[in-house]
């Protein structure tokens, strides 16, 4: 269930890179909608360490591209706080390693707010922040915390596998009125891709795309290791037919698109670059077990990260961060 | 002819060096120096003709914050370049002598004398934003704004309320000399490290331009012996032992009240030279180490040219009472 | 006992000498990261020589130190082998961190040295605990925090503070500010000039020194670490200095212009410290050329050590985890080795 909304000049699209994709989006929110400002550790006159916010301060000015003290407690909190009075705020966060900074403010304000107040606010808060290893920026910034999120109650988390999907995931997401995790995989910022420029285009928050259709096993993919495993299904073809989903949305999480495929296939490999403990994985297993037992044919897969953090020696890192050989491992076990 | 304009200068770093740690010494926060500099905005107003205030600008930005938040237009900021170093005050004493009337200065002696040394004959309106200072004074902004302002509108004649601060110098025979205010000390240590001189056992001597029983530091050691105006055109020289027979007791730093071993004193007139020969020291002006020396020849002169300090006493008893008095009614 | 004193001619020296490594050791490790042999992110250095090696040399080798994400100098000036800490930029198993941690995360317990860090601001609590385990076993010894100016941004650093002003723990904290946090001056990121300001509000003493100046630093750490060892607690000290490179390697610099760095170039801590030692007879300069000869190949030494050092065999990844071994991780290990699945096949 690939959702593209059907206007006319949805049609139209460009090459973009998954940063600047990142990088329109915020653009075009900000110029539709002026409660929307974005702020962060030099992601202004900098123009964003990995360079996602370039330009924009240049646009807006330093009151709608908002550089920040190193105070992540501070200015996560000020985002929720901002939202629940009327502000729409983008507040960047690095690495999601200093996720754990804020970690009060999203805990129990941010996620907690509405339902305590009896519905009464608004929590238009986004948060967008990066995650995965591959650059050997070793254990303090290379983590992928999203699962804590994604399992918090209150929260929504997004983890786009393309171009397209980032920009479309990324403006629901700020124009949302619940608070949502943006995240995005670092590894990823040079992937290009076919982007719709219609400033209308969005995409639903809560919806999986199957990228690639398949007969013999479903492989359900987030960030990087959509398109690695795309490759792998290219390279199988003729040999096992494939079916590859970008999950896109880890809460609320699109199980139909999900069972769908796997009562098709009656196999599924989760790749999801986080630990496998406890995880993402676990969710998506659970919920193919409890809808479509009667669907399964082989046990079902999980690739990730073996409960450790990730190593500063690229060997040791290799060697922990999932890629599509793992992938490829895990569907011969299956098929 | 341009209106009546003083000068205003914040040194932030003031009050934040490592005595804070070693003695008594007060702190000077930067929240506190910025009202103190619109205090003095306001204290012009004591005079009955308007005056223009020109800000220094500073590392700290109090001086630019100051005029931001003033928004007047008869406040404006010195166009000068800021470097956060004692360089910016030597810059803008240049500016401030070819174009105010009195200049209003916050700091401690240290920025006092960095002040005097380029600022001629525009008088000087000391504040102290601490309590390790001989020559500065502490008083309230507003005061200190209004006792400028009568200077500079010449409704008290400067002749009637300043008096010329002695300064002191110390020569090493390499060439370099440094001149204090109040004081240049020989310090039996190795290097400047962190400016202030922590203990005051290691001064093995110095020359002052002033004596007092209640001052603190070397001047206060030789008010223990003498007295001199700093207006005298005099100073002392000492030499400090603490295996000394003789001691006096004195006011070292601010905290410490201790018996300081004196193996000798002099007066010096103008023109009198005291030598130290050292192996090793450093010179310190008015309690900041300043130069390092080996093998060297210190001499030690008072230089009568100093800056013209404003006493604030008697710019008050000298100033005119209010313009609208006689509007009041005597009951 | 200071580790190095700068009372005498060799303690001299030897300040001298650690400020010439970390030179020389950051402008190498900076050449090889453009060269692509050091992955991942390398923060440098130089240019504040003056303020690991002026505090190290306060301390007593016991003293515990906490560090940043630009921790070289911190580990060169606490005494830590160039050998092993190159090993540990190129990934290899001998290197502190046995491959696993690369420049952001150097640590040696055994030296006291509690690691460099990648989160900016989590040092300060760690010297805390570590003030706190010498009170509560009546030790002599005391723990600096190095921290940046950007790092006085960050709550944890201001609980940290405050709990060793309550508990009058034996710290030190100690920031160091280049002025700087990545590419945003410090006076956008606080609204007071003087960082040490904000050690009033924990009723603490707090001053500010010339941390270009290798002295001033010696000086004022000596004076915060016999007030910590007498039970006086916590001092703050903000040592004012300059970073001449980028924030990180690569850093394109949009926020300054060379001149600033030339400004303070000018007052290299350095060259005035080997100036003011040939001045006062305890060098002369031929010495002072054999010393940056010699330290120049020590550093080589060092990058051929780590270049033909091993790297750690992939099964490496999996330790460390616990002190107990957990099922889990031994299972995950035995599938991924046992399929090669592991990144060798990349
Ligand atoms: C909690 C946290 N937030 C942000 C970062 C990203 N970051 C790394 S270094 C740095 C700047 C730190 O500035 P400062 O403390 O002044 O140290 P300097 O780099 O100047 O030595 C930032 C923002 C981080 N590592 N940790
Ligand atoms: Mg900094």
């Amino acid at each position: 269930m690939s959702t593209q909304p059907e206007t006319a000049s949805s049609d139209r699209t460009e090459t973009l890179t998954v940063r600047e994709a990142i990088r329109a989006a915020l653009r075009e929110e900000m110029e539709q909608d002026e409660d929307v400002f974005v702020m962060g550790e030099d992601v202004g006159k900098f123009g964003g360490v990995l360079d996602v916010t370039d330009g924009l301060f240049e646009q807006f000015g330093g009151e709608r591209v908002r550089d920040t003290p190193i105070s992540e407690a501070g200015f996560v909190g000020a985002g929720v706080g901002a939202a629940a009075t009327g502000s729409r705020p983008v507040v960047e966060v690095m690495f999601s390693d200093f996720l754990g900074v804020s970690g009060e403010q999203i805990m129990n304000q941010m996620a907690k707010m509405r339902y305590m107040f009896g519905g009464k606010i608004e929590m238009p808060v986004t948060i967008r922040t990066t995650e995965g290893g591959g650059m050997g920026a070793a254990s303090q910034h290379s983590g992928t915390p999203h699962t804590w999120f994604a399992h918090f109650p209150g929260l929504k988390a997004v983890t786009p596998g393309t171009p397209a999907a980032a920009k479309g995931l990324l403006k629901s997401a700020i124009r949302s009125n619940d608070p949502v995790f943006f995240f995005e995989n670092k590894m990823m910022y040079e992937q290009s891709g076919e982007v719709p420029t219609d400033p209308g285009y969005t995409l639903p928050i809560g919806e999986a795309s199957v990228e690639r259709e398949g007969e013999d096993v479903t492989v359900v993919a987030t960030q990087r290791l959509v398109g690695e495993s795309l490759d792998v299904a290219e390279d199988l073809a003729g040999e096992t037919s494939v079916e590859v989903i970008d999950v896109r949305s880890l809460y609320p999480l699109d199980t139909d698109t999900l069972a769908d495929s796997i009562r098709k296939t009656g196999r599924m490999v989760v790749a999801d670059e986080s630990p496998i403990s406890y995880g993402v994985h676990a969710e998506i297993v659970t919920r193919m077990v409890e809808n479509e037992f009667f669907s399964l044919d082989a046990p079902l897969q999980r690739v990730g990260v073996p409960d450790t953090h990730i190593p500063f020696s690229s060997p040791l890192e290799d060697e922990v961060v999932p890629d599509g050989d793992d992938v490829r491992d895990a569907i011969s076990q299956v098929v | 002819m341009a209106a009546p304009t003083i000068g205003l200068l914040v040194n932030p770093a003031a009050g934040r060096d490592v005595r804070r740690l070693t003695g008594g010494a007060t702190v000077s926060d930067t929240y506190g120096k910025r009202r103190a500099a619109e205090c003095v905005l306001a204290g012009v107003g004591l005079a009955d003709d308007p005056v223009d205030v020109v800000v220094a600008p500073d590392g700290g930005e109090i001086g630019q914050r100051t005029v931001a938040e003033a928004d007047r237009s008869n406040v404006r900021l010195l166009d000068v370049a800021v470097g956060g170093t004692s360089a910016d005050t030597h810059r803008a004493a240049a500016a401030f002598r070819e174009r105010v009337d009195a200049v209003v200065v916050f700091g401690g002696d240290g920025t006092t004398r960095d002040l005097a040394i380029e600022i001629g004959d525009v008088p000087l309106l000391a504040v102290s934003t601490g309590t390790n200072n001989v020559v500065p004074t502490p008083v309230d902004g507003t005061v200190a704004g209004a006792a400028a302002a009568f200077l500079a509108t010449g409704a008290v004649d400067a002749d009637d309320a300043t008096y010329r601060h002695t300064m002191i110098e110390a020569r090493v025979d390499d060439g370099r000399s440094i001149r204090g205010l109040a004081t240049v000390g020989v310090v039996d240590q190795s290097f400047v490290g962190t400016r202030a001189v922590l203990d005051p056992d290691d001064f093995l001597g110095g020359g002052v331009s002033r004596a007092a029983r209640g001052e603190v530091g070397l001047s206060g050691v030789a008010g223990a012996l003498t007295r001199v105006d700093p207006d005298d055109g005099r100073g002392v020289a000492l030499e400090l032992d603490a295996d000394a027979e003789r001691s006096v007791t004195a006011i070292t730093v601010p905290g410490v009240v201790e018996r300081v071993g004196v193996a000798g004193w002099s007066h010096l007139d103008p023109g009198d030279e005291r030598v130290f020969a050292v192996e090793e020291a450093v010179v310190s002006v008015d309690g900041e180490r300043e130069l390092e020396v080996q093998n060297a020849e210190i001499g030690v002169r008072p230089v009568p040219d100093g800056p013209r300090l404003v006493d604030f006493d008697a710019v008050f008893e000298a100033a005119p009472l209010a313009a609208d008095a006689h509007a009041v009614e005597r009951r | 006992m200071s580790s190095i004193s700068i009372e005498d001619t060799d303690g001299r020296r030897e300040i001298l000498r650690r400020m010439l490594t970390i030179r020389e050791f950051d402008s190498t490790a900076g050449d090889l990261f453009a060269d692509g042999e050091i992955p991942g992110f390398v923060h440098l250095y130089i240019g504040e020589e003056a303020v690991a090696v002026g505090a190290c040399a306060a301390l007593d080798e016991e003293d515990y130190i906490t560090s940043t994400h630009r921790g070289h100098g911190h580990c060169i000036a606490k005494g830590l082998d160039p050998n092993r800490m190159m090993a540990e930029l190129f990934g290899r198993r001998d290197g502190y961190c046995n491959g696993k941690g690369g420049s952001m995360h150097i640590a040696d317990v055994e030296a006291n040295m509690l690691g460099a860090n990648g989160i900016v601001g989590a040092g300060p609590p760690l010297a805390t605990g570590a003030a706190l385990t010498s009170q509560f076993k009546g030790e002599d010894r005391i723990a600096l925090a190095f921290l940046g100016d950007g790092a006085v941004a960050q709550g944890q650093v201001h609980e940290a503070i405050n709990l060793a002003a309550t508990w009058d723990l034996p710290a030190v904290f100690l920031v160091e500010n280049n002025h700087f946090g990545e590419g945003t001056p410090a006076d956008e990121q606080h609204n007071i000039e003087n960082l040490s300001e904000t050690a009033e509000s924990y009723n603490i003493p707090g001053f500010t020194v010339d941390g270009m100046d290798v002295t001033a630093v010696n000086e004022a750490v000596a004076e915060a670490r016999e007030r910590a060892r007498n039970g006086e607690g916590p001092t703050l000290i903000e040592a004012d200095t300059y970073r001449y490179r980028g924030h990180f390697e690569g850093d394109p610099e949009p926020y300054r212009d060379e001149e600033d760095v030339k400004h303070w170039q000018e007052r290299d801590p350095i060259d005035t410290f080997a100036e003011r030692l040939i001045d006062r007879g305890d060098l002369t300069e031929a010495e002072l050329e054999e010393m940056r000869s010699e330290i120049a190949a020590e550093i080589e030494a060092a990058v051929e050590y780590a270049r033909d050092a091993d790297l750690p065999d992939p099964s490496e990844a999996y330790d460390d985890m616990f002190g107990e071994p957990v099922p889990e991780i031994e299972e995950f290990a035995s599938r991924l080795r046992a399929d090669g699945a592991g990144g060798d096949s990349r």
